[in-house]
């Protein structure tokens, strides 16, 4: 479909709109002086990204994941040491922490791959915890106390990737984000794609058909684990520190993209990246304009974000673009394009 | 690095000790995921509930652990209930997912609720014997965990005389091993649920009771104790009660052990690894029969 037919029907139009409004935000963003808008957006991109990733796996796939934090720490970590010590641009950084993330990825899908159901997810947990204590006393790359990237004069900001604020950043994350959407688009609607459902539908009859499913999983981990590395890097040149504690963390890093993940549509293609932009903006204010004012109330952001877990895994568990597309308000993506 | 007999002896007795408590954390684990098939993320902020109940009636109303045992075994067990009844009996027959995901929203709302109530701070429940230890002519015994352990053998003895010698505990476990059938016998299998749950809630509860008279107590601590009640449940072979309580001493134990010869990060990762290799190897445990 072109792109001018596209514009015309109504979904599409609000599609190229909402892509239009995204572009031009950071730039408002600067030049009205708005930090915490462009702060959010930034996060809501980048656990668009991780979500993404992760529903490829975890949505297409069906292999469960609460250890997404491995990647997104060893994609923040290779960015970091590249630029630290090897005096390698993020530019490259990012996309080999994302290179580095998918061969972690390979190597756990080996002995994570003989496991199912709810067997893989707990394994994953553990594999994330085994990777966040064995990076705190790893004094090369600065331990527990992590790595913090230095500020550069102002002339090396675009080898360095540093810039002031979260707004640069977003037109990284969305350039990235965009790579993305075209790569998965493709997986999806491959081969591999109906591989992966057929895989999670029922793993013994699609094995009866001739299909293998751990090579497909295999690439399902591999596809995922380097764009949540991407993520990671991200993170790393936004916020110039990483610690194995912030990277690693269960909670804040592998929770927050399932909870992502569902929110949006675990079995739909865009959901995740619907369910980033909904949760992210809730808990970032709850976070700034109540745990910040109050820090007595420390812990309010998550409790929040606990609540709106529970009511979509209790009332609607296929997601939000779930359930637009069970009603009817959108077709899926697949059969539009 | 030199290690003698003694030491050994002492890493021995100091794991049985902390092991007990880990067990009883981990039983309300295993008859929750035994009865019901429902892997409770949250059992180690259950367990946290217990440990602040304990805290803050010694902080506000001056009740002894030893009284408020009982207290924070009761309160939990009702949060216990009323969570299978709000959340977990909605979920019983969804998906992995849903399924997952709800007890990891209970995880989220107890913890960091906690946090949020009563800050993120570390406190310590301060008794007039936490001092006091037994003296023996090789080791010493802190009280505080002598009793801890002495408890957790009586609760342990208690809920295997309340599964295998009455009626609701025989009915408890004939739900777990065949809900249809169980409930052509006349058993209220949503009863059974709601008290395996609160039950097993209960117990974790009363571990963390015991382990606030010797351990430091923060509202984020569930998570470390959940992982390990996760190990334990899996090295007893899921929904064996009993294998958990075995299993958690021996983990105690190598923990302590081998904190003699590695560093403590690495222990846990040690202790991590065990899981994976045991789920992929023995996915059924050393104590592999069903309750």
């Amino acid at each position: 479909m072109s792109l001018t037919s596209l514009l015309k029907t109504p979904l599409g139009f609000l599609s190229a709109a909402a892509v239009a409004l995204l572009a031009a935000a950071p730039a408002v963003f600067k030049a009205a002086d708005l930090p915490f808008p462009a702060n959010t957006l930034l996060l809501c991109l980048m656990y668009g990204i991780l979500a993404m990733a992760w529903n490829l796996l975890s949505g297409y796939g069906g292999q469960l994941s609460f250890g997404h934090a491995i990647f997104f720490g060893v994609g923040a970590y290779t960015t970091m040491v590249l630029m630290l010590y090897y005096d390698i641009t993020p530019w490259i950084g990012i996309v080999a922490g994302g290179a580095v993330a998918a061969l972690v990825g390979a190597g756990l899908g080996v002995p994570l791959f003989r496991l199912r159901s709810h067997w893989f997810a707990l394994a994953t947990i553990a594999a994330a915890e085994i990777f966040r204590l064995s990076f705190i006393p790893w004094k090369w790359i600065g331990g527990s106390a992590g790595l913090q990237a230095p500020i550069v004069p102002r002339e090396k900001a675009l080898y360095y990737l540093q810039y002031a604020g979260s707004y640069v950043y977003c037109y990284v994350a969305m350039l990235f984000l965009a790579a993305e959407l075209v790569v998965l688009h493709r997986v999806v609607n491959s081969r591999v794609g109906y591989y992966l459902q057929a895989i999670r539908e029922d793993e013994d009859a699609a094995m009866a058909m001739g299909i293998n499913p751990f090579k497909y999983k295999m690439i399902a981990m591999v596809v995922s684990g380097f764009f949540t590395g991407v993520g990671g890097g991200i993170y790393a040149v936004r916020f110039r520190f990483v610690d194995p504690f912030a990277v690693f963390d269960l909670i804040t890093i592998s929770v927050y993209i399932v909870v992502a993940g569902i929110l949006g549509g675990m079995y739909t293609f865009i959901g995740p990246l619907v369910g980033a932009f909904v949760f992210m903006p809730i808990t970032e204010y709850v976070r700034v304009y109540v745990v910040s004012r109050f820090p007595r109330y420390y812990g309010l952001h998550v409790f929040v974000l606990g609540v709106v877990l529970l009511v979509i895994a209790l009332s609607v568990p296929e997601g939000i673009v779930g359930w637009l597309e069970e009603k009817g308000y959108v077709r899926k993506l697949k059969e539009r394009w | 690095m030199l290690v003698s007999l003694a030491d050994v002896a002492r890493a021995i007795v100091s794991g049985v000790l902390i092991g007990s408590v880990y067990s009883l954390i981990a039983m309300g684990l295993a008859l929750i995921w035994g009865v019901m098939d429902i892997i409770n993320f949250a059992q180690g902020d259950f367990m946290m509930l217990g440990a602040f109940t304990t805290y803050w009636l010694l902080e506000l109303a001056g009740l002894d652990p030893l009284l408020s045992l009982p207290v924070s075994f009761a309160l939990v067990f009702a949060l216990g209930v009323l969570t299978q009844r709000v959340v977990i009996e909605r979920i019983l027959q969804a998906p992995m997912v849903s399924q997952i995901s709800a007890t990891f929203a209970v995880l989220m709302m107890i913890r960091y609720g906690a946090e949020a109530a009563f800050g993120p701070f570390t406190r310590r429940v301060v008794t007039s014997y936490t001092g006091t230890v037994l003296r023996f002519s090789w080791t010493t015994i802190p009280l505080t965990r002598a009793i801890a352990f002495s408890i957790s053998l009586v609760v342990a003895a208690l809920l295997y005389l309340f599964l295998t010698r009455t009626y609701v505990g025989l009915a408890i476990r004939a739900t777990s091993q065949n809900r249809m059938a169980a409930s052509l016998m006349g058993i209220d299998i949503r009863r059974m649920y709601m008290l395996a749950f609160g039950i097993g809630v209960g117990v974790s509860a009363v571990g963390g009771t015991l382990l606030s008279t010797f351990f430091p107590i923060y509202p984020e601590m569930g998570g470390f104790f959940c992982l390990i009640a996760f190990i334990i449940v899996v090295f007893g072979g899921f929904g064996s009660i009993f294998g958990a309580y075995i299993s958690g001493i021996i983990i105690g134990v190598t923990e302590a052990v081998s904190a003699l010869f590695i560093s403590p990060t690495l222990k846990d990762v040690v202790a991590f690894l065990l899981f994976i290799i045991i789920i992929l190897v023995k996915p059924r445990g050393l104590f592999g029969a069903r309750m």
